[in-house]
């Protein structure tokens, strides 16, 4: 277990690097940083104390080495926009964006499950076939468009909830359902199959033609195997928390990382960028992490046979 | 022979009535689905011959008219902006711009990723770990950042965005061909015609891929969606597709402004993008059944 | 005269992962070790062995399908080129392989036809419009029918399947075959006759075969010269017709005697294998059939025995690896 561990560690690690040496090639492969980040016109002293600033002369290693170390400790540099430390403006909104991404998590996980097993148990029912064409409808849904006709109905037409902005909890409601909706679709249809499956197997038949009682064998013997692949996909939602707030954030005006990215984005503001993908990636990994660590804890197989080697 | 028979292509197409007749034999939200899916391929390659009005010409007398069965005209079907210009006419362009995206933008994925696939099962050793940690990657990070921080790094036109939707779920093909490969290298007929003396391009061009075509296939009816998904999300933000083009995502970020007045505009896209993911879905599902009972 | 195949000192290794992780001790499996044999032309070498024992590994050396660690084959004299260059894809229409699972090595998206004129489309061989003539005839040669060239591999028999992959080989007239448990996966009812189809073809055009197997009674039907290998290594070979009557070493002499015998009332020796066969990642030391050997004694462990010539005279250039074959008393203790 405890090699398995640090493997698990050392390949998080690799992606992190990974992930850093993207940015870095990525923002050379771009063009000359100081004409980038600088206007056209500024006259060639400014260039060139800027590229002195950022020891843009320096060989290429010298600057990814540097570059790595900087990372690593969370110096991306400053904004263009305020001039504050990007690493500051970046943690800074994290507050907000779990303010809605993980009250939808609970919401995807407290009607997703359920509703998987429910529609699994009762397969080829009226409520089973419901629950996949809901769950369909979830996957082929773009989020902003969801997003949309909740502010039509909720917010245009019943003058209900606010269509936008953070001055209240009452404003946080629209965007946790629309987080929360689409999540829970996939969970639903996720926790089915895996159901599903698990019913399929032999031991199931064997349990049940024993004499146990069904539910007992639901319980005892569906239910725990059919957790396993469930905590890879709960993993993933998790990781893709921040990921999958940038729409709904934009649609909602809150005031959450995803909406500091986009703003980044249209500003071509690349230390903010910077500093946003690694902020996700290292949620993204550590999420991943946990992911393959309780798998290890729930399922002694994977111990072995995922770190087998390929 | 019983196997024979069962086998569609085999049997002969005598007119339109066989047509009509294993049309009828398809489930019914599959037809839908094809139908949909043709009238869209249908507009995609004639948009310009059947646009009513020119997108930039407006109307100022006529501005946020309702769609023809709410109160508007059936001179405008689905009503106006707030200039007064056609939403159909913009929609139609729409919809060939989503389309045209998504359809490079799987055969890049599709491309890329099948020969990135061949040469690690081709080569093994250092270059296939180094193109399974690339999978790893990209599957590990949300594709939506990927995207978001390129489009920030290089800024945006049309090429360069469709070629970045081509990076998006290459790895689905690359695992795909190169686990198929090295299963066929491993025990089955590629070992076999490879021991006859034939050259990789034989190999991979004339037994591989017509072997694993129909799980590529598959796979794109999955990847075609989720590129339209993909690119209406960040044309919505506005960092797609710029305007004087326009793409469904865009015409719904656009309409947006108009929610409480004219919420059609934002509506007739919405539903298109809706239409379509679900269509080909629904297609891709039926597909799957039919050619590759091996995939889940 | 030079032999058809040479094959000297084939060794061939494989990385195996023994624990998990990034920091899995690897070992070496060596899975071909130290393995010499000569194939004349128009002959047959049986090799057997349990599975596992490195059988298929050495077909796949000798026609070059994987390179050897150490060791070397040679083809009338001239050495293996390396595999998948231009030479060695230009040696295929001279030796050519059928394999122990037919369905798996035919493409199934392609008539038959098609893929028995295939080699012929690769070597370019005769003329395109000769293809089809060519393959009419081979497909006669080993009992098709000319409508089946049309149809796909899932609709033929295993039999008939196997007819297509052999057919398939012959198409460039090749001087050898390595058949690799060819009839194991047939109905005991058609792996006769592809057993007499096998031995027709080498009458009427001089084939060699490499003929590995695991079945004692149709290595002994086929073969003019057999070796017997076990872990990796060939423990004893010589001339059929001797070995299967005086097998030497004993584990050949255990696979021998485990061959049912129809309608003998002939007392024969029994002798019983013990244990399974130890892995190939953790071979015995010494004689590495030490462990399940009835005559072992202490050299057996910490020596490991050479290939040498049996003694007392016997035809057939028959070679052991045994410490104790020569001793009188190892021939009563059975």
């Amino acid at each position: 277990m405890l090699t398995f561990a640090v493997s698990r560690l050392l390949r998080a690690g690799l992606t992190i690097l990974f992930v850093m040496t993207f940015a870095f090639v990525v923002l050379r492969l771009s063009g000359d940083p100081a004409l980038l980040i600088m206007s056209v016109d500024a006259p060639p002293e400014a260039i060139a104390a800027f590229r002195k600033a950022w020891g843009l002369e320096r060989p290429l290693w010298e600057q990814y080495l540097a570059y790595v170390g900087h990372a690593t400790t969370g110096d991306f540099g400053k904004s263009m926009r305020d001039g504050r430390p990007a690493i500051e403006l970046v943690m800074e909104r994290v507050p907000a964006t779990l303010a809605i991404t993980l009250p939808a998590l609970a919401l995807k996980i407290g009607i997703g499950i359920p509703a998987g097993i429910y529609a699994a148990l009762h397969r080829n029912t009226f409520a089973d076939r419901l629950t996949m064409a809901v769950s369909v409808a979830g996957f082929t849904m773009p989020s902003f468009v969801l997003a949309l006709v909740l502010v039509l109905i909720f917010a245009v037409t019943l003058g209900w909830l606010p269509a936008s902005g953070a001055d209240s909890p009452i404003h946080a409601i629209l965007p946790i359902v629309t987080l929360g909706t689409a999540g829970a679709a996939i969970m639903a249809r996720f926790t089915r199959s895996a159901m599903l499956e698990v019913l399929g197997q032999p031991y199931i038949r064997a349990a049940s033609a024993k004499g146990v009682t069904w539910p007992r064998v639901v319980a005892r013997h569906a239910l725990p195997n059919a957790a396993i692949p469930t905590v890879t996909i709960i993993g993933f939602m998790i990781g893709s928390l921040v990921a999958g707030a940038v729409v709904v954030e934009t649609v909602f005006a809150w005031p959450g990382v995803g909406r500091l990215l986009v703003s980044a984005v249209a500003n071509r503001d690349l230390s903010v960028v910077q500093a946003i993908l690694m902020v996700i990636a290292a949620w993204m990994v550590s999420a991943n992490l946990a992911v393959d660590l309780a798998y290890g804890w729930l399922d002694p197989r994977v111990r072995g046979a995922s770190a087998g080697g390929h | 022979m019983a196997m024979r028979d069962s086998l569609p292509a085999v049997l002969p197409a005598t007119g339109i009535a066989a047509l009509a007749r294993r049309i009828a034999g398809l489930p019914l939200g599959v037809s839908f689905a094809g139908l949909w899916l043709v009238a869209m391929v249908v507009i995609a390659l004639g948009a310009e011959f059947m646009l009513p009005y020119s997108i930039t010409a407006f109307d100022l007398k006529a501005r946020l008219m309702p769609p023809v069965l709410f109160g508007g005209g059936i001179a405008h079907p689905l009503g106006t902006d707030e200039l007064g210009r056609d939403v159909f006419s913009r929609l139609l362009l729409s919809i060939r711009m989503s389309l045209l995206i998504a359809f490079f933008g799987t055969l890049i994925a599709t491309t890329l990723g099948t020969a990135l696939g061949f040469l690690a099962a081709h080569f093994r050793g250092r270059l296939e770990s180094v193109i399974l940690m690339a999978i790893d990657f990209q599957a590990s990070m949300p594709f939506m950042i990927i995207a978001l921080s390129v489009l920030a790094f290089f800024g945006n036109c049309l090429p360069l965005f469709i070629a970045l939707m081509g990076f998006h779920s290459w790895e689905r093909y690359a695992r795909i061909s190169r686990g198929l490969t090295l299963a066929a290298n491993e025990q089955g007929y590629a070992a076999a015609v490879r021991q006859l003396g034939a050259g990789p391009g034989r190999i991979y061009g004339l037994h591989i891929l017509p072997n694993i075509a129909s799980t590529l296939i598959v796979s794109m009816t999955l990847t075609f969606p989720e590129i339209i998904l993909l690119e209406s999300g960040l044309s919505f933000l506005g960092l797609g597709v710029q305007p004087p083009l326009t793409s469904l995502g865009n015409m719904v970020g656009y309409g947006r402004e108009y929610i409480t007045r004219a919420p059609w505009i934002m509506l007739a896209p919405a539903g298109v993008i809706v239409l379509t993911t679900l269509s080909i879905s629904l297609l891709g599902d039926w597909l799957r059944d039919r050619l590759d009972p091996t995939l889940r | 005269m030079t032999a058809l195949l040479k094959a000297v000192d084939l060794c061939r290794d494989y990385r195996v992962h023994t624990g998990r992780g990034l920091f899995a001790a690897k070992a070496i499996l060596r899975a071909v070790d130290g393995v010499s044999f000569e194939i004349e032309a128009g002959r047959t070498l049986g090799l057997v062995g349990e599975s596992g024992c490195g059988k298929s590994t050495t077909g796949k050396l000798a026609l070059g399908l994987i390179a050897p660690t150490s060791g070397s084959v040679r083809y009338r004299g001239v050495a293996m080129p390396p595999t998948g260059s231009p030479p060695w894809r230009e040696l295929r229409r001279k030796m050519q392989m059928v394999y122990q699972d037919p369905l798996g090595a035919l493409d199934r998206r392609l008539p038959v036809g098609v893929q028995i004129m295939e080699p012929l489309v690769i070597h370019g061989t005769l003329l395109p419009n000769e293809h089809r003539e060519r393959a009419a005839a081979v497909m006669e040669a080993v009992g098709l029918l000319p409508h089946q060239f049309d149809r796909y591999p899932h609709e033929l028999s295993g039999g008939q399947r196997q007819r297509v992959v052999l057919a398939r080989a012959l198409m460039t007239e090749p001087n050898l075959l390595v058949c690799d448990e060819p009839i194991s996966a047939l109905d005991v009812s058609i792996q006769a006759q592809v057993v007499n189809l096998l031995l027709d073809l080498q009458d009427r055009l001089g084939i060699a075969y490499l003929f590995i197997s695991h079945d004692l009674r149709v290595v002994r039907q086929v073969s003019h010269d057999v070796a017997v290998m076990y872990l990796g290594r060939i423990v004893e070979q010589g001339e059929a017709e001797s070995l299967f009557a005086e097998p030497a070493h004993p584990y050949t002499r255990a696979l021998v005697s485990a061959i049912p015998v129809t309608g003998g009332g002939s007392r024969r020796e029994r002798l019983l294998l013990q244990g399974d066969p130890p892995s190939p990642v953790d071979v015995p030391t010494g004689c590495a059939f030490h462990p399940r050997c009835p005559f072992e004694v202490a050299q057996c462990r910490s020596e490991r025995p050479k290939l040498e010539p049996l003694p007392g005279g016997h035809p057939g250039g028959r070679r052991v690896a045994c410490h104790r074959v020569g001793e009188p008393a190892f021939r009563v203790a059975a």
